[in-house]
């Protein structure tokens, strides 16, 4: 409400505005909340009918009725027992572990060598690294799949994983740019110790650059817990290695419709990234506007 | 070193085969067959409680076959299999739900020709009807066979005609169709309650395929698509007239409320539905799920001015083969063999899953025990008018090219009939066209 | 730089201690960079040479592939009739959809920007959706919109009015697939308010000096200066737009599925009619359930031409809007 009550200038002075003005200016806070209230109550509304639908029996879900009656809390067992959610909470959690590890280490040097060591094809380097960000994946899929089907891989999780260890483009341009704002001086006095680049960038710059690191690999963990395509192509065919998004999405067709359970397999698998980001809310909004303010 | 064997196995059998000993002409082979003993795997689509005859029918085929064992994997579909032949982790035999796709897996060696082992053991394709044996191979190559069949046909709610005054089920379409009006019901609102025959395409059974021999209608002329015809123009016609009359978006709303095909909600077994077109395997279904409902089974109603096509139907079915990827062709071989035409076999899948046994001998077979309500498909099955979709290259797309331009008519994004069947028929043949792209002719 | 070598008394031993110390630091540039040389060369290099190579042949993996020359691009081009709604779809969605996205969330991160109080809580509604898995979201969605059963049809039922038959209605399964993506918008809001609240205050006084309302400052200052961000949350909208797959996927399976034939599903890709075959799901059908993979190779060249172009476009005109700050990054 009161704006001008921030530091007076020495060359400005201040009065405080006609009522009119401030009550106008509080009309506009008002309609702003109320606005912004509705609309959270809007993006809420989804979340609220899908609990209340995972609650309900099977022919409640399939009828006009809002309110589950009775509640059946049993929902959430019987899940378990209609899909293997355990088996592909497991896959999901491999495929997720080691993609992020094989992408931090392989994308933290290179991204290093792009920010901070200078040499002559950096900047094509560069360059090439943005095109592969920007590509979509449907253009390169056809010969990869054709790769992985040669060698025999197909069904299982390695032609996720895999690739990670040889760099990802997103995390690698992420990370450059957050390297490029590690002062020049830390490095120089690192170098002047006598300390191999290698060295520098497991000591120095690893433990100055851990948000950053955080929030890739955050992000890289929520995209493998995500995806749904890469799944859907190389396992598809061999629901023993099915992640959950892969299972959830198959839930419906191999076993009848029951949207209450469906729902209930829903919230299940939304349950542990809603939890991850409250436990790590920091890390995950420093990465968002990393990628955002910076990009 | 197994290959060896199994090579050297296959000439020792050839040779006795020449020499007028062992290899038995009857179907029923007996288990002088050498082979080594391996374990072999075979993948199915049939999910439980279907999954459960199916194991038990393999597990016969152990006990006959000792030294063989073998892994069922069920819930696989046909994209699975097509993607582990090309993966290059195939099972040793599978199985296929959809016919179609001979074309695809015969040409280009996908499942191997049986051609050779089907000599070696004496067994002839003249063993299976028409329809299937047609349904199995493709251009001469027999890469398959065939093993139980689906027939289509009417299924009516009792208790709901009866309350309209109906004592027997409709025998011509224009009797459907007068039926259906008369078996509807709506809710205050006007919403759609019960729907006397729900005309919906691609809803539930509801393809072109299914409705087109009760109007003699045919898909090719020669190795060309021939779907403009007077016989689908009318079909269709009927069809989106039926439509018209619920209203498009009725129906929308009516099938977003039903339950799923294969659930026990599913809108026939529950009285949504008074009539209904499905397979035979639907008897097994209502008996396991609705064995209350008051229901009969008749051969699908034909269009007026066919009368001839009365008791036909469509046909179609399961398809077993041997991946070329399998590193067990000959212990595969025996499984094939045994499921597709062993009559013992074929009849206790036919009585568990209820489904159309294949092969004459086994339609004969004293073990057969079908339900109330089966007979009718095992007579269609037999009809001499029944017909199936031809197979070709492209698989199962030039149907699902139709259906594309069937479920735009019906809601009316396309209005031209005999343009859109015309533009179809182009659609399949380019499609014929590029999947032969660049090879000999 | 390298370490400075010990002093040798001639000149050639100083050459070949640079030389040597420069072969050292190559050596380690390559280290540091050999998983991106090889990744890129096996899983971007290798493989867009091979999709072209793939696009002028008939390739469905059980046999070598054909050489079948320009075959593939003539039916792209002039016969296949799902191509071109395929590409219409896409198109819709990236001049629909992606702007709307933009938008909305520029919308509520602005509102956010002048909240007093609650701001972390509302951040968190806000942002919530974001996180859930595209896949659960989506089935959450067609089951929300379902036509009969759903509870948004039963609210607006309540209310007087008839719902919409959302996706299984060719008119509306795109702007049901909108809506879903409205919902999820999170991401890119915490991109603009972070971005919004970056804003020198100095700026605005200055504005507010100049006779500047509440508008007027957002057109003038709040606008231009996060230009950037905007352009940035457009391009990146955009490439999203032309890969977009899953949601599309799973709403036309599930929404159709309940209601056709085959057990197998997957017919349904663009259910109801076509409306949600977007091109990626196109490539998707062609390459992995037909295995026309050297058609899908020609689709995804061209594919791969329209992100160039639509992203060089963006780029080239965003000059005229975009007003990056003094000497930034």
């Amino acid at each position: 409400m009161s704006v001008e009550a921030a530091p007076a200038r020495a060359t400005l002075v201040r009065r405080r505005p006609p009522v009119a003005v401030r009550r106008r200016r509080f009309l506009v806070a008002v309609a702003n909340h109320s606005l912004l209230i509705a609309a959270a109550a809007i993006f809420l509304l989804p979340f609220v009918f899908i609990v209340l639908t995972s609650l309900m029996t099977n022919e409640q879900a399939l009828s006009p009725k809002l309110w589950p009656d009775p509640f059946a809390w049993h929902n959430y067992v019987e899940v378990f027992s209609k899909a293997p959610l355990w088996r592909y909470a497991l896959n999901t959690l491999i495929y997720g572990g080691l993609a992020t590890l094989g992408l931090l280490l392989s994308s933290i040097p290179v991204a290093y060598a792009l920010a901070r060591l200078r040499w002559r094809g950096s900047n094509a380097a560069l360059l090439i690294t943005l095109v592969a960000m920007m590509l979509p994946p449907q253009v390169t899929i056809v010969p990869v799949y054709v790769l992985w089907a040669k060698l025999h891989l197909v069904g299982s999780l390695w032609p996720l994983i895999f690739p990670n260890f040889l760099g990802d483009a997103f995390s690698i341009f992420l990370l450059r740019q957050f390297f490029l704002t590690i002062p020049e001086e830390y490095l120089d006095a690192a170098r002047v110790d006598g300390c191999g680049e290698f060295r520098i960038l497991t000591t120095v710059v690893l433990r100055l650059a851990k948000p950053a690191i955080a929030a890739v690999a955050l992000f890289s963990f929520l995209f493998c817990f995500n995806d749904f395509f890469g799944p859907l192509l190389y396992t598809g065919e061999n629901s023993q290695h099915w992640t959950l998004s892969l299972g959830l999405s198959q839930f419906r067709s191999l076993y009848q419709v029951q949207w209450n359970l469906v729902m209930a397999a829903t919230l299940i698998v939304m349950a542990p990234v809603i939890l991850l980001f409250f436990l790590a809310q920091r890390a995950f909004v420093e990465g968002v506007t990393l990628t955002g303010v910076k990009g | 070193m197994r290959r060896v064997l199994g090579t050297l196995g296959l000439l020792l059998a050839l040779m006795l085969a020449m020499s007028g000993c062992g290899g038995s002409k009857k179907s029923n082979s007996s288990s002088t067959d050498k082979v080594e003993p391996a374990n072999i795997s075979i993948w199915t689509p049939f999910v439980d409680p279907e999954l459960k005859t199916f194991k038990a029918v393999v597990a016969d085929f152990e006990k006959s076959h000792p030294g063989i064992h073998v892994k069922v994997v069920g819930g696989t579909n046909d994209d699975k299999i097509v993607a582990a032949i090309r993966g290059g982790n195939a099972p040793d035999v599978a199985q296929s739900f959809t016919s179609d796709n001979t074309g695809a897996f015969c040409p280009s060696g996908a499942w191997i020709d049986l051609s050779p082992y089907m000599k070696q053991d004496g067994v002839d394709d003249s063993v299976f009807p028409e329809a299937p044996r047609d349904y199995s191979k493709f251009e001469g190559t027999r890469c398959a066979l065939p093993m139980l069949a689906d027939t289509y046909g009417l299924y009516y709610n009792k208790t709901l005609l009866a309350k309209a005054g109906y004592k027997s089920p409709p025998k011509t379409i224009s009797q459907l169709t007068a039926m259906a009006k008369k078996l509807t019901v709506r809710d205050s609102s006007g919403k759609l309650k019960v729907v006397g025959f729900n005309p919906f395409p691609s809803w539930y059974e509801n393809v072109p395929a299914h409705f087109g021999p009760s109007w003699g209608a045919t898909w090719m002329n020669g190795d060309k698509s021939a779907l403009d015809t007077p016989a689908w123009a009318d079909q269709l016609g009927w069809q989106k007239s039926l439509i018209d009359w619920y209203g498009y978006d009725d129906l929308v709303r009516f099938n977003a409320g039903a339950g799923d095909e294969f659930s026990a909600s599913n809108a026939f077994e529950t009285g949504k539905v008074a009539m209904h077109m499905d397979g035979e395997w639907r008897v097994a279904f209502l008996k396991r799920e609705a064995p209350n409902l008051s229901y009969g089974t008749a051969p699908f109603p034909v269009a007026d001015g066919h009368q001839d096509l009365s008791g036909a139907g469509y046909v179609t079915g399961s398809i077993i083969g041997i991946p070329k990827t399998s590193k067990h062709k000959d212990q595969a071989w025996l499984l094939v063999k045994y499921l597709g035409t062993n009559s013992n076999a074929l009849a206790k899948l036919s009585n568990g899953i209820q489904n159309v046994p294949t092969t004459t001998a086994s339609l004969e077979s004293p073990l057969l025990q079908p339900l109330p309500g089966f007979q009718t498909f095992l007579d269609v099955f037999g009809n001499a008018n029944t017909t199936t979709t031809p197979i070709t290259r492209i698989g199962s797309a030039n149907q699902e090219t139709f259906q594309s331009f069937v479920g735009k008519y019906m809601s009316g994004s396309k209005t031209d009939l005999q343009g859109g069947l015309a533009g179809v028929d182009k659609q399949i043949d380019a499609q014929l066209k590029q999947a032969e792209a660049g090879q000999a002719p | 730089m390298s370490a400075p070598a010990a002093n040798p008394p001639l000149l050639l031993d100083r050459t070949k201690a640079k030389r040597r110390a420069a072969w050292r630091r190559r050596g380690l540039v390559a280290a540091f960079m050999s998983p991106w040389i090889l990744g890129f060369t096996i899983f971007f290099g290798y493989p867009l040479v091979f999709s072209a190579y793939l696009s002028f042949t008939h390739y469905d993996l059980l046999s070598p592939p054909r050489w079948i020359g320009l075959a593939n691009y003539r039916y792209l081009f002039t016969t296949d009739q799902t191509v071109w709604p395929a590409v219409k779809n896409t198109l819709w969605f990236i001049a629909i959809a992606v702007p709307l996205q933009v938008l909305f969330a520029l919308g509520i991160s602005i509102m956010l920007s002048r909240a007093r109080r609650g701001v972390g809580v509302f951040r968190t509604v806000f942002y919530l959706p974001a996180l859930a898995p595209p896949v659960a979201a989506t089935l959450g969605f067609v089951y929300l919109l379902n036509p009969a059963t759903g509870p948004v049809n039963t609210v607006l039922g309540k209310l007087g009015i008839q719902g919409p038959l959302w996706f299984d209605s060719p008119q509306w399964a795109k702007p049901s697939l909108t809506l879903l993506a409205l919902w999820g918008i999170g991401n890119t809001m915490i991109i603009f308010l972070a971005a919004v609240l970056d804003v020198p205050r100095h700026l605005y006084e200055s504005a507010e000096l100049d006779g500047a309302g509440a508008f007027a400052r957002l057109r003038f200052v709040t606008l231009p200066t996060i230009s950037p961000v905007i352009l940035f949350a457009v391009v990146i909208g955009v490439i999203e737009g032309l890969q977009y797959f899953t949601q599309a996927y799973v709403a036309a399976n599930v929404a159709g599925g309940s209601a056709s034939y085959s057990a197998e599903g997957a017919s349904e890709l663009g259910y109801p009619e076509d409306s949600t075959l977007f091109y990626p799901i196109l490539l998707y059908q062609q390459g992995f359930r037909y295995f026309n993979m050297g058609y899908a190779s020609a689709m995804a060249m061209m594919l791969l031409a329209v992100a160039f172009a639509v992203t060089f476009v963006i780029v080239r005109h965003s000059r005229r809007f975009v007003h990056y700050q003094a000497p930034g990054r």
